[in-house]
């Protein structure tokens, strides 16, 4: 190993970034400035207030052209903000951008310390580390990979919905896979979005039957990714498509066969309408559901569970679409970007149960009252209790399952406007009394709090408070026969007991179940709150930390559906720049095999996450594919010749960066 | 301290009451309240409030009548208009605790003993018969009402503006009195009609 100490090395230019106050206020700029001008090998050493900024990058580039500078080395804030940003400054003074190093001095000192001298002896000893390393860094170039054009949208609701008509509208090839028999997904559900009290079902539908007649749009419902390998701008997607026993292509959805099954009266709890009434073993979701095909269901047909059934659906179909020996199916589709919409799942108040849900029949959940207002829902929007009572009374929960630490911390955000309106349409429909048990009304969107006031003068009671509990234990002669609710009324100052017959459980918005198996299939990450978790919360709403694969609606974290459909315009524009750029840069920051070291031992080749190094059996050696390689550093770390090596990351370049640091 | 139980049932709201309070003048953007506390906060008087302007406002329009027509809230408000400039809801709260005095006093449910009720009951009986509010009659009718050992203390004084012509026991009284008591009973039937309607209504 060479020493770095000496100062024949190249010409080094230093810079340092004040960041307002970021940094300026804990380390002491100007001695750190001082200290690293008076190491071998730096010729000039400068601070400015903002270095991201134009004048500070025209500084760097100007330096570069009139001293001759051959390293550039910037002591600033990370480097997943502004890398490339002075890459770009070097490349523009006519230095190879890789001849580069920038030291992390904001969050690695300056936000994370109080102890100013510290801090600053701290970015003094990162500072040598990055002057003593980026001596030997080496000239790279960025390889350019073709980008395959078509789009992946996984999610049917709402989000995906837009996300698919966009990116389709753009020219593109879309495939939408969605995991249940129909696309819809929540929005579905609705009878009324707020707060303009649109028709849910008008506004979808026609989105729907869009994607169903898009010349771009391959539409497969009842459909999972089970796999994605590649990166960037080549993905290779496995879709397992699950068998509906009816031929896609045939089944009109014209409920012959529903007519004709064996079971003359529908049984099985429908899922569509949360339990609240019941369908057969083959069944169509709703009147809409896109694509309008039947679906049986294996797990309570008669012939698919036991092969002892007249199928008298199979004989009522004169287009022959049911098809028993239906199996399931797996397809590898190449796709260049991947846009995830998979939606949330609605909080189980059962957890809750301190507010009586699944034993008090007549405490239902916003999911089923919102079937139970719906037009086409199992009543046909009459609201009539379980026990065949219609409320005089009514009380709707907020925070079910929300601001709560026993459950879930965070605030599902639409709670208290979709209780808003519920409030409205239970009010409407019943002419009750209705009251809403809120802990803060939060009603931040265009128009909300002009619905909210709309409320407050339709008569509905709000009660400041949380519902301790609610149970049948009659107090008084009014309470007897009912549901009583105890809350502190906190605004008027004393604990209330309210009669009421029904109860309405605001759920609140939590991460799918199975969110933490789809990140780990797409190689995205989870927040501590289970949704995934975008690249930037400011400026990179939409992205993730896997390039190529982008977030839209409630996956990301609970949100109403104005805000959905924003960033589901905003993912397949992201996905549209990528696909449309035609090519994507890959960061020279791979591994290479020097063959004539390695020992053949393929060690190196298990290890890969990327299924980037293939063992050549001629040689005897290994080799790494450098498009697929994402420059982990896996193979280089486990080498045990040390015969991969990492650009980067050679051995005298972190061998320096040791030696400055402690030297 | 004796404890009390403080918790109120459904059967001790007066949704009749409620409702009046919406139909009153000045009580029609009452729903509206969203409980910002910003009449509490600039009124002079509501740190000497049993209940804030605020919370009598809640009070009132959940039916709590008890609460609200026995409160010194009422009775404290100087009717400054800070709250009803102020409140962002535009909720006319003076107007609101004029309305619940007038309703307080014809119910018997102000507090006892306190002069502030008093004085607008007596005030308003002596200008019904003179037309004037002669000060010797409403000051000696104001102590002996409220605090009869406290007339005893003043007695000097009194004798005092008696004696200089500050005060007389002859009352001052106006012209036309028949008219201006018309005039009352005219106001007077208003009101109670109104207080009528709304009950048919309820």
């Amino acid at each position: 190993m060479k020493s770095a100490s000496n100062g024949s090395g190249p010409k080094i230019g230093f810079y340092i970034c004040h960041c307002g106050t970021n940094i300026a206020g804990t380390i002491d700029v100007e001695a750190v400035r001082e200290h690293a001008a008076k190491l071998p090998g730096v010729a000039v050493s400068k601070g400015y207030k903002y270095m991201c900024s134009d004048p500070g990058q025209e500084m760097i580039a100007q330096d570069i052209r009139a001293q001759g500078l051959e390293r550039l080395v910037v002591a600033a804030c990370s480097p997943n903000l502004h890398e490339e940003t002075f890459r770009k400054a070097a490349a523009k003074g006519g230095l190879n951008p890789f001849f580069f190093q920038m030291v992390n001095i904001r969050e690695h000192a300056s936000w994370v310390h109080e102890d100013k001298a510290a801090a600053t002896q701290k970015a003094e000893d990162q500072v040598r580390a990055a002057i003593h390393r980026v001596r030997f860094h080496k000239a790279l170039e960025k390889k350019r990979v073709p980008v395959h054009p078509d789009v992946m949208v996984v999610g049917g609701g709402i989000a995906g919905i837009h996300a698919a008509l966009t990116a389709a509208n753009a020219g593109k090839k879309v495939i939408l896979v969605e995991r249940e028999a129909t696309i819809g997904g929540h929005m579905a559900l609705f009878d009324k979005t707020f707060p303009t009290l649109d028709c849910s079902a008008c506004i979808l539908t026609p989105k729907m039957s869009a994607v169903k007649g898009h010349p771009n749009i391959t539409l497969w419902a009842y459909s999972e990714v089970t796999k994605v390998e590649g990166y960037v701008g080549n993905f290779k997607v496995t879709v397992k498509r699950k068998p509906r026993y009816v031929k896609e292509d045939l089944c009109v959805g014209c409920d012959a066969c529903i007519d004709a099954c064996v079971f003359k009266e529908a049984k099985f709890p429908d899922e569509f309408n949360q339990g609240l009434s019941k369908r057969k073993p083959v069944y169509l979701s709703f009147p809409q559901a896109t694509p309008k095909v039947v679906t049986i269901d294996p797990k309570t047909c008669i012939q698919l569970k036991t092969g002892k059934c007249k199928m008298t659906c199979a004989a009522a179909c004169d287009r022959k679409a049911i098809d028993f020996g239906q199996k399931e199916e797996s397809k590898e589709v190449p796709v260049g970007a991947i846009i995830l919409t998979t939606g949330f799942d609605a909080f189980d108040p059962k957890r809750h149960e301190y507010y009586g849900y699944g034993r008090y029949p007549n405490v239902y959940s916003a999911l089923e009252v919102e079937r139970l207002v719906n037009a086409s829902g199992p009543t046909g929007g009459d609201v009539v209790l379980r026990d065949g009572r219609r409320p005089e009374a009514i009380g709707i929960i907020h925070c079910v399952g929300s601001r709560d630490e026993h459950t879930n911390k965070w605030c599902s955000r639409v709670c208290c406007m979709y209780s808003l309106k519920l409030a409205h349409l239970l009010k409407e429909r019943t002419g009750a009394q209705v009251y809403n048990f809120y802990i803060d009304m939060r009603t931040p969107g265009k128009t909300f709090e002009e619905f909210y006031d709309r409320l407050l003068k339709e008569g509905v009671q709000f009660v400041r408070g949380r519902v301790a509990e609610v149970n049948d234990w009659a107090m008084t002669r009014e309470e007897e026969g009912r549901l009583v609710i105890r809350v502190e009324d906190t605004l008027a100052g004393f604990v209330r007991r309210i009669p009421v017959d029904m109860v309405v459980l605001s759920q609140g918005l939590e991460a799918r179940k199975d969110a933490l198996d789809v990140r780990r299939i797409f190689n995205i990450g989870c927040g501590s709150d289970g949704f995934f978790q975008e690249r930037h919360p400011k400026l990179a709403p939409v992205s993730t930390f896997a390039d190529g694969i982008f977030i839209a609606g409630a996956c990301q974290g609970p949100k109403d559906i104005p805000d959905t459909v924003a960033q589901a315009g905003a993912a397949a524009a992201e996905a549209l720049a990528l696909v449309d750029a035609g090519h994507v840069e890959m960061e020279p920051n791979t591994s290479r095999v020097v063959e004539e070291e390695c020992s053949g031992c393929k060690s190196c080749v298990p290890l890969c996450p990327y299924s980037a190094i293939t063992f050549d059996e001629a040689k005897k050696k290994a080799s790494i594919n450098e498009i697929l390689c994402k420059g982990c550093g896996v193979c280089a770390a486990a080498c045990p010749s040390g015969s991969i090596r990492q650009n980067l990351f050679e051995d005298d370049e972190i061998f320096g960066e040791i030696e400055g640091v402690l030297s | 301290m004796p404890l009390q139980q403080t918790m109120r049932y459904e059967s001790e709201r007066d949704r009749a009451f409620a409702d009046w309070v919406e139909s009153i003048t000045g009580g029609e953007n009452v729903k509206g309240c969203i409980q910002c506390g910003l009449c509490s906060a600039t009124c002079p008087l509501s740190i000497y409030m049993d209940y804030t302007p605020r919370r009598l406002v809640n009070l009132a329009r959940a039916g709590f009548k008890d609460e609200v027509l026995s409160s010194f809230t009422i009775w404290l408000c100087a009717s400054c208009y800070a709250c009803r400039a102020e409140c962002p809801k535009q909720i006319k709260v003076t107007d609101i605790m004029y309305a619940l005095k007038r309703r307080a006093i014809r119910e018997g449910s102000y507090p006892r003993r306190f002069p502030i009720p008093i004085l607008a009951k007596e005030f308003s009986r002596m200008i019904r018969g003179f037309g004037r509010t002669p000060e010797t009659f409403l000051v000696a009718d104001l102590f002996l009402r409220t605090n009869w050992l406290r007339f005893l203390d003043m007695i000097g004084l009194g004798l005092n503006l008696l004696r200089t012509g500050r005060m007389s026991f002859v009352p001052e009284s106006i012209q036309g009195r028949d008219q201006l008591r018309r005039i009352l009973d005219s106001v007077d039937g208003e009101s109670a009609k109104e207080e009528r309607a709304v009950k048919e209504a309820a």
